[in-house]
């Protein structure tokens, strides 16, 4: 059914036809069918998107249907984990600012403020990025789970 | 009608495209069932 929401609602909207045709090449899998690749990516339950590099290597997924803005909330949110697996930490910071400026509504957006906090540490080396990016999660998304998970840089002196 | 999504089948070719083109795979598993 989700597959079937995902056909009908989701990739007929034009702007997820345009992020998805701008920065990625879409492939489509029957879960029924190619089970090497089930096995490879171990699907359990459809639909399942995985966002992976060029070399096949996964760096973000999510299961079940979403409408228009939560599913281009989540594929920026991959595009951001793969910039950031690969140490592209300018990259990866536009990617979840965007999230936060476009869909700040969506669930994707406390991860994308957990991991744009990151990026800024990792790309400046200054701690001080980390309570900056808890105290956004703390104002904006008081009750996420990335907020609990930030939680601990509040030790930070 | 507007533009549509165009979807690959074969990982090879799209790894392939990806590379070429510089962008990332979104993968789809569904099910018609």
């Amino acid at each position: 059914m989700g597959c079937q929401q995902l056909a009908a609602v989701t990739y007929p909207d034009p702007n997820v036809c345009f992020s998805v045709e701008n920065n990625f090449i879409p492939l489509q899998i029957d879960f029924n069918k190619n089970k090497a690749l089930v096995r490879r990516y171990a699907v359990k339950w459809t639909p399942t998107i995985i966002i992976l590099d060029s070399d096949g290597e996964e760096h973000h997924r999510f299961v079940g249907y979403l409408p228009p803005e939560d599913f281009i909330a989540q594929i920026v949110l991959g595009k951001g984990k793969v910039e950031f697996d690969l140490d592209r930490f300018e990259q990866a910071m536009q990617c979840f600012q965007e999230i936060l400026v476009r869909f700040p509504k969506a669930d994707a957006a406390p991860e994308a403020q957990y991991y744009l906090g990151v990026s800024k540490y990792k790309a400046s080396h200054d701690p001080k990025e980390l309570k900056l990016g808890l105290e956004f999660l703390q104002r904006d998304y008081p009750s996420s789970e990335w907020t609990k998970k930030a939680q601990v840089y509040s030790l930070i002196p | 009608m507007g533009k549509q999504i165009q979807w690959e089948t074969s990982l090879t070719t799209t790894k392939a495209k990806a590379k070429k083109g510089k962008k990332l795979i979104l993968m789809d598993f569904y099910n018609n069932l």
